[in-house]
């Protein structure tokens, strides 16, 4: 029986959903609410610190793991979410916006990690 | 208000060989508070109209016949109580995505297909002689499993269910959660034969996790996550082909 190519994106998504909801909002609150919180020297240092050890170049790599894995479990789910409104029949022509998207979030992502 | 002794049943009717399409009929029935929509259906068949069609059995939860649309949600009949509704009309419907038969009666071929696809049983490449005794099975083991055993084959799910309206290919939540219990049993060596059907097109992919499934079951057996477990599997059953194109036998080890 043809096996469906269904199980790589559902296992891409799946990692992605762990990685979306452990480590997404960990960083929202982190770099949003507790590095510029209190006095602004002292933010300014540990901002600082933070973008220092961003720079490292295994951190870059997590981070670029993370926000992939992250995008492609957010194109699988708007993809799915249009199926389920009605385009079930375009599936895979959903995948060239969906997965592409998250392909060039990807790119972009690797782009600017780089430049840090 | 209706009147404090009766209630308005308001009954999908369709007989294919004389309605050209489906109506819906009102009776009035008698209120009762210990009456279930179910006990109102039987007493409007036995003592207004004994040409309305509907199938039930064991009145207690157990045989999974009467599942009905209740104003537009799957149940069994036999466990929705009149109370919950008086004083307002109550609208009994076929379940949704099945075709009609005759007034509430569903055509079930679909679905009995799809149970067998999953091949439901156990499957053993040794089977061992009745006189070496049963194969042994741990409490844990049972445990793996046994939530899964406890579906009734009453279609809510399927009812619930809005892949399963438009997706032919697609098994469906009772089906795949019944294949997933056989997976899961230590006795079982099938499990490989079974993910084959679950990896084919649209068979487990075409859900959505809507999750609709789950909460409308009457035996709390959380169809949706046998689902996304039997999903985890047969990725892993995916990725295994591509190491040994052959080699799909592996998953019988895993189900030790």
């Amino acid at each position: 029986m043809k096996r469906s190519s269904e199980a790589l994106w559902w296992a891409l998504f799946s990692a992605g959903g762990v990685m979306a909801a452990l480590f997404v909002p960990a960083f929202v609150i982190v770099t949003g609410f507790l590095l510029p919180a209190g006095d602004a020297a002292v933010a300014a240092e540990r901002t600082a610190r933070f973008a220092a050890a961003v720079g490292w170049w295994p951190v870059k790599l997590a981070l670029l793991g993370i926000i992939a894995l992250s995008l492609i479990h957010a194109g699988h789910r708007i993809r799915h979410t249009l199926m389920d409104l009605g385009m079930r029949k375009q599936s895979g022509l959903l995948k060239v916006p969906c997965y592409g998207g998250a392909l060039a979030g990807t790119v972009w992502a690797a782009m600017v990690l780089w430049g840090i | 208000m209706a009147d404090k002794d009766t209630m308005t049943l308001e009954v999908f009717r369709y007989h294919p060989e004389t309605d050209s399409e489906p109506r819906f009929q009102s009776y009035e029935v008698p209120y009762n508070e210990d009456w279930v929509v179910l006990d109102a259906i039987n007493w409007v068949k036995d003592h207004v109209d004994g040409s309305l069609t509907h199938r039930w059995s064991c009145r207690m939860g157990v045989c999974g016949s009467c599942g009905m649309m209740v104003n537009g949600e799957p149940k069994l009949t036999c466990a929705a109580f009149l109370k919950d509704y008086y004083p307002f009309p109550i609208k009994v419907e076929p379940l949704v995505n099945f075709a009609v038969e005759r007034d509430l009666v569903v055509a079930m071929d679909g679905f009995m297909e799809k149970l067998q696809d999953v091949k439901p049983y156990i499957i053993r490449d040794d089977v061992n002689d009745t006189s070496d005794g049963e194969y042994r099975q741990s409490p844990a083991e049972l445990a793996q499993y046994k939530q899964y055993s406890m579906c009734i084959n009453c279609m809510l799910c399927y009812a619930a269910c809005p892949v399963a309206g438009h997706e032919d290919d697609f098994l469906g939540p009772a089906a795949l959660a019944l294949g997933h219990r056989y997976n899961k049993d230590s006795r079982d060596q099938g499990q490989a034969e079974r993910l084959d059907v679950m990896l084919a097109g649209e068979a487990i992919w075409g859900c959505t996790f809507v999750g609709e499934c789950t909460v409308v079951c009457p035996k709390h057996v959380d169809p949706a996550g046998a689902i996304q477990q039997a999903k985890a599997m047969a990725a892993q059953e995916y990725f295994k082909g591509f190491v040994m194109p052959k080699g799909t036998g592996v998953a019988k080890g895993a189900a030790k």
